[in-house]
Order: structure tokens, then sequence, then C-alpha cells
């Protein structure tokens, strides 16, 4: 039961260093609880880094990050407890490869949870039927496809009915098939489970139809947040450029001189 | 700066090993991944040891029998065999073929997990993946090298057998006497087992830690592997030389 | 992983017994079976004046058969003569108190052995007791050279702490040995 009034993450001035180098800077965003937010932006612009100080993988260099009113917690202990409340949907799946799809959705309920057996059994079920995968309970990771592997990791990531979810380029990788039932489940599930979800992506056209508000990232700051209405009028020269994908623009077509060869960033 | 850079590495591995131990605990799933690495590590490399044991026995007695009977010393060719196999050909040897065949795959296994997400995924879900990934692949490596041992040591004893008694005709009485008489259930035997156990650990140490801390790309994968069976066997030569030192008097 | 379940366990279970059966057996058929318990010892001590290659360990021998092993070697600092105390199986503790230790080497090259002579004197050894009658290790090398210039005018000129023949105008003893 989240207070309506608590954002679901809020962001105060913060920078956000990787490496030496100041990635993000000047951010300040308010991502309101319930409802889906995209993160867009181009390609190296900064979305994935955003993520991982969401995640508490990098911790804030300066400014303040909360997530439902609390800082990310440096501790390990208190992080561990952080991410149990939170679900992320990887890039890469990471589905275990020794494990069956059953017995990766059962993990984290194993780990956090003194459930008996057959009613964690019942909870594993109901979420491969929620991402309509029932079928394959019994299925080792190498025997799916693409899409079907990114909805095991989907169920395994709801598994705890977290009321944060994550989703890092869920749409990579999918035929139009595969990525309309990602972009249905993500918008059913955040529905009638009453999560907050975040998707960073650059699947622009995929990802605008399904949420409630959106943010641009480029040139190591947010360039623009508002409702997806808001985004598509805009008359932001770059923002322009990256929603309607013109190859020149305020980001230019012939890469910049930069001192290639040397220590690769 | 080298220097300081090596001393660092061995913190880490050192601080990684104890998070390792302080994360095994014999719970049930612990178990069934135990169960599960003992087959990958040991019962997968049982071929490769068991091949390499038999021809070890056999050029070992070859060769021992060649130099041996020049000085009229036949007699102590399965001394010969015996000492040399249980103090340091067994459990050298076998941890060097065991880092071939289970630390490589140990390296590239852990490598894959970092390239496909899964160990970030376990730690996002709130998992220590040191525990659940490294640790059963550390205990089920000391637990079988000493096995593995046995059985190279037991085939080349076999293979060597064969070699003296069928083949070059040694008495079959004295070798067996003198093979008894010379080696110690404790000061050999004991010490061999030993030996391998520590070798298993290191082996399935430096392998995870590798792999672990691999670059997640298929690049970092591969280095990673040929690194794993470098150190590990590096690592495994000099120990063997310190444990020697120590417990053989 | 193509492999679980029940044929995973019958997997490693297949290999967790093939291994420790030759564990077992390997200790059984080709060590000395020397588990060290079930059975307690009793120190005697001997002194010696030429101990030659014994070390600890050495076995300790009656008529051929082990019934102990060297425990310790010491040099006593007044008489400078070698102590060596002798731990024997408790179930050999009706020596007789007569009994003499000598020093042999098993075969031409092989290792030194301490053998008793059990002799006729119906009292016996209590533990930590010293044994009366010694003889040192045989020096093989002096015997040769003894032999061989025995014939000649020139004394072998050894005693028994040197190694090498100390006479320097004496023909140059490691020729005449077998290689």
């Amino acid at each position: 039961m989240t207070d309506a009034a608590i954002p679901a993450v809020r962001l105060q001035a913060a920078r956000l260093d990787r490496g030496g180098r100041t990635i993000l800077s000047g951010l300040d965003l308010v991502v309101p609880t319930g409802g889906i937010t995209a993160v867009l932006g181009p390609s190296g612009s900064g979305k994935s880094t955003l993520l991982a100080a969401l995640t508490g993988e990098l911790p804030v260099a300066s400014g303040a990050l909360e997530v439902f009113g609390n800082p990310i917690p440096r501790s390990a202990r208190a992080l561990l407890e952080m991410r149990k409340g939170l679900g992320v949907l990887l890039q890469g799946n990471g589905l275990l490869t020794d494990l069956t799809v059953a017995e990766n959705v059962a993990l984290p309920l194993r780990t956090h949870t003194r459930l008996p057996e057959p009613v964690l059994q019942a909870l594993v079920r109901m979420k491969l039927h929620a991402v309509g995968l029932l079928a394959a309970a019994d299925a080792w990771p190498r025997e799916l496809s693409g899409g079907m592997a990114r909805r095991v990791a989907l169920a395994r990531a709801l598994a705890l009915d977290p009321p944060l979810m994550l989703y890092d380029e869920p749409l990579t990788g999918l035929d139009p098939i595969a990525s309309g039932v990602i972009t249905a489940l993500i918008q059913r599930l955040n529905r009638t489970l009453g999560l907050t979800s975040i998707i960073v992506s650059h699947h622009v056209s995929e990802t605008l139809p399904i949420c409630d508000h959106a943010v641009v990232i480029a040139n190591g700051r947010i360039v623009f947040a508002g409702t997806p209405d808001d985004l598509q009028s805009t008359i932001d020269p770059l923002v322009r450029q990256f929603l309607d994908g013109q190859p020149d623009g305020p980001i230019p077509f012939d890469a910049p001189v930069r001192a290639y060869g040397e220590a690769a960033a | 700066m080298a220097f300081a850079d090596a001393i660092r590495s061995i913190g880490r591995g050192g601080l990684f090993g104890l998070t390792m131990l302080r994360g095994s605990a014999p719970t049930r799933d612990f178990l069934a991944e135990l169960v599960r690495e003992i087959y990958k590590v040991g019962a997968r490399s049982l071929p490769i040891i068991a091949v390499g044991g038999a021809f070890v026995g056999l050029v070992l007695t070859l060769q021992g029998y060649r130099t041996l009977s020049t000085y009229g010393a036949v007699d102590a060719l399965s001394t010969l065999l015996g000492l040399s196999l249980y103090r340091e050909l067994a459990p050298v040897l076998t941890a060097l073929l065991f880092i071939g065949r289970a630390g490589s795959s140990i390296a590239a296994e852990l490598g894959l997990m970092r390239a496909t997400d899964q160990i970030k995924a376990l730690e996002l879900m709130a998992i220590d993946p040191v525990a659940k990934v490294v640790a059963p692949r550390f205990w089920a490596a000391v637990l079988t090298m000493p096995l593995l041992a046995a059985i190279f040591i037991s085939l080349a004893i076999s293979a060597g057998w064969f070699q003296a008694v069928q083949v070059l005709g040694i008495d079959n009485g004295s070798f067996w006497s003198g093979l008894r008489g010379s080696v110690d259930l404790w000061d050999d035997f004991g010490v061999s087992m030993l030996k391998s156990a520590v070798f298993g650990g290191i082996a399935a140490l430096v392998a995870a830690y590798v792999g672990f801390h691999a670059e997640p790309t298929i690049e970092g994968t591969s280095v990673a592997t040929t690194r794993a069976v470098v150190n590990a066997s590096l690592l495994v030569l000099v120990f063997n030389f310190i444990l020697s030192a120590l417990l053989f008097r | 992983m193509a492999i679980r379940g029940p044929r995973l366990e019958f997997a490693v279970g297949a290999f967790l017994l093939l291994a420790l059966a030759s564990l077992l057996v390997l200790a059984l058929a080709s060590t000395n079976r020397n588990f060290g318990f079930g059975g307690s010892h009793y120190p005697l001590v001997a002194k010696f004046t030429q101990l030659g290659q014994l070390r600890t360990n050495a076995p300790v021998k009656i008529g051929g058969v082990v019934v102990g092993q060297v425990q310790k070697i010491e040099l006593d600092p007044k008489t400078f003569q070698s102590v060596v105390t002798l731990s024997i199986d408790g179930r050999y503790n009706t020596l007789s108190a007569d009994t003499s230790a000598g020093i042999f080497t098993s075969g031409l090259l092989g290792e030194s052995y301490i053998g008793l002579s059990p002799g006729g004197d119906p009292e016996s050894l209590k533990p930590g007791d010293e044994i009366g009658f010694t003889q040192p290790a045989v020096d093989l090398l002096q015997l040769v050279g003894k032999y061989m210039f025995s014939s000649g005018g020139k004394p072998a000129g050894d005693d028994a702490a040197t190694d090498a023949p100390a006479d320097p105008a004496a023909p140059p003893a490691p020729e005449g040995q077998t290689p």
C-alpha cells in the first residue's frame, strides 16, 4: 500500500559518475507511483547508468536519489533488503542455465520465503501462466526462443510481487510479434498488479503507446520529461531528431574528432 | 607497481575465498547443486584421469626398470613406482589434468554466466552469486580431487604391475611386498590425499575467481579460460613444493 | 545440463562408489596398513658407537620380523655414544634382559635397520630399559679396504670413526669397488 503522494523515484540535482567520467549530471526527476514511465534516448546516452543507480549498483556521486522515499542504501545487508522489493528485467535475461524454467522462477521464492513446497509450486505456475508460458515449465532455458526466455525472466522478476519494476531494453532482439507480446504484458501486469514500471529503451514507437510518462536523456542530462503527447509535439531539435530518426541534426552524422585507438571508454 | 598489483590480486582472491566459505551452508538447495557439480567436475573427469593414470604407470615402470637394472636394483621397482606416484606424481598430474578438464570448464561457465547477465540477475534478486555459484563448485572439487587421485594411482599401479610382472618378468610376490613395505598409510597415502584435496580447492578457487571477474563479453570469456588454466597450474606447482617441504621429513 | 534427476544421482553415486572402492583397495593393497592405533608400544634404549645409515622410523626386527621402529636418535654428550630410542610393539613384551641389538643393512645398498637377538635370560626388558649388548654398524668401505690391504705391508690404518682410508701411500680405494 503505497501513499500516492510519495513518488516512486525522486532525483534531485543528482550526478552519476562511472570510471572517473561524469555520465549524467543535473538530474532532477520525479517518477510518480503507479503507471509506466519510459526512459528514452540515443545509444550511449546514459540510460543504463541511470538504471544502475536505481538498482543500487552505482552510488550517486552528488545530489539525492530516493526510491519510495528512502535513499538507496550503501551497506550490503540493507541493499539486499531493498533489492527484494525491486524487480529487474535484464537485457541478457539472466536465466540460470542449470535450472529449468520453473526452477528459475521459483528461485527468488525459495531463497527469500519459507513457503511450503505446494504453495511455492502453485505460485510459480501462477506467474508462468500470467506470462503465458505454463506449458514450458519444465523446459531448459536453452530450448526457449528469445521472446519466451524474456517472458520467463519477466515471470521471475515478478515472483516476489515487487512494487517497482525496471526494464532494461526489454524489446531488444525481438521480432514484431514477440515485441508486441512483451509490451502487452508490461502494460497488463502493471495495471492488474498495481506496479510502478520504468522502461529504459530506445524503441520509441513500441514503448510510447503504453507509457504514461516519458523522459528523454541525451548529452548527459534530461532533455525532456512529460507526457507522451507532449513528447510527440516537442520542437526541441535534439529530441525531434531522436523521435523522427533523422540521420543528421544536433547529433551529427560525421563522427566527432576524438582520440581513437587509445584506452577505450 | 606490478608487485603491488600482485599483492592486491592475492588479497582480492583471498577475500573472494572468504566470501565463498561464508556462503557455504549445507542447505537442501546447496546439496542439490553440490551433487550436480560433483557430476560435472568429478565424474566427467574420470576418463582422462583413468587413461592418464594407466599410461603414467606404464612409462614409470618402463623407465624405472631401465635405470634400476643398471644398478642391479630391480627389486626396488615397485617401491619406486609406489612412492613417486603417491608422493608427487599422482597429486600433481591429477591436479593438472583436472585443471585442464574441470578448471577450464568452471572458468568458462562462470565467464559465460557473467556475459549473459546471470550473475547480475542473481545480485539483483538479492542472492549472493558467490555463495550460489562458486561454493558448490569449490566443495565439489575439494571432495572429488582425492577420489580422482586414488583412481589415478589404482590404474597406474595396475598398469605398472602388468608391465613389471607380465612383461618384464619381475616376481609378483616381491612386487607387492616391496610396494607394501615402502608405502606408509598415513605418511604417503594420507598425505597424497591431503595434497589432492588442497590442489582441488586451489584449482576451483582460481578458476572460479577468474571466470567470475571476466569481462562480460565473448572475448572476456575465452581470456578467462586460458588465464584460469595457466594460473591454477602454476599455483598447484608452487603449493606442491610447499606442501612437500612441510609434510615429508 | 542435459542430465538431471534420477540419472544424475545415479551417475554421481556410481562415481563416488567407484572412487571410494579404489581408495579402500589402494589403502589395503598397496600400503603398509600401519593404521597407528589399536596397539600400544613401549620404549627401549640402546647405545651405539657407530650408527651408519640408521635413521628415525627405521624398522626394528627380530629374525626378520618387524616388531617396532626407531623413535629417536640422540647423542650422549658425556660418552659421545648415540642413544637410540626404540618403540617396540606391545605384543612383544617378553624380550629377555640379555637381548642384543645390532645395526644391519638389508641387502647391499638397502636401508639400515636394528636387529634384536634374544638371549636366554628369564627376566624381561621393562619399558624404558637399556639394551646392554650392542653392536655398531659395519662400514662396508672399511671392510673391503681391510680385506684388500690386509695381505700387504701397510695396515688399513682406520678406526671406526673415519670413512676414507687415511694412508696416502695406499693405492686409491674406489678402484676396487664393483660398479
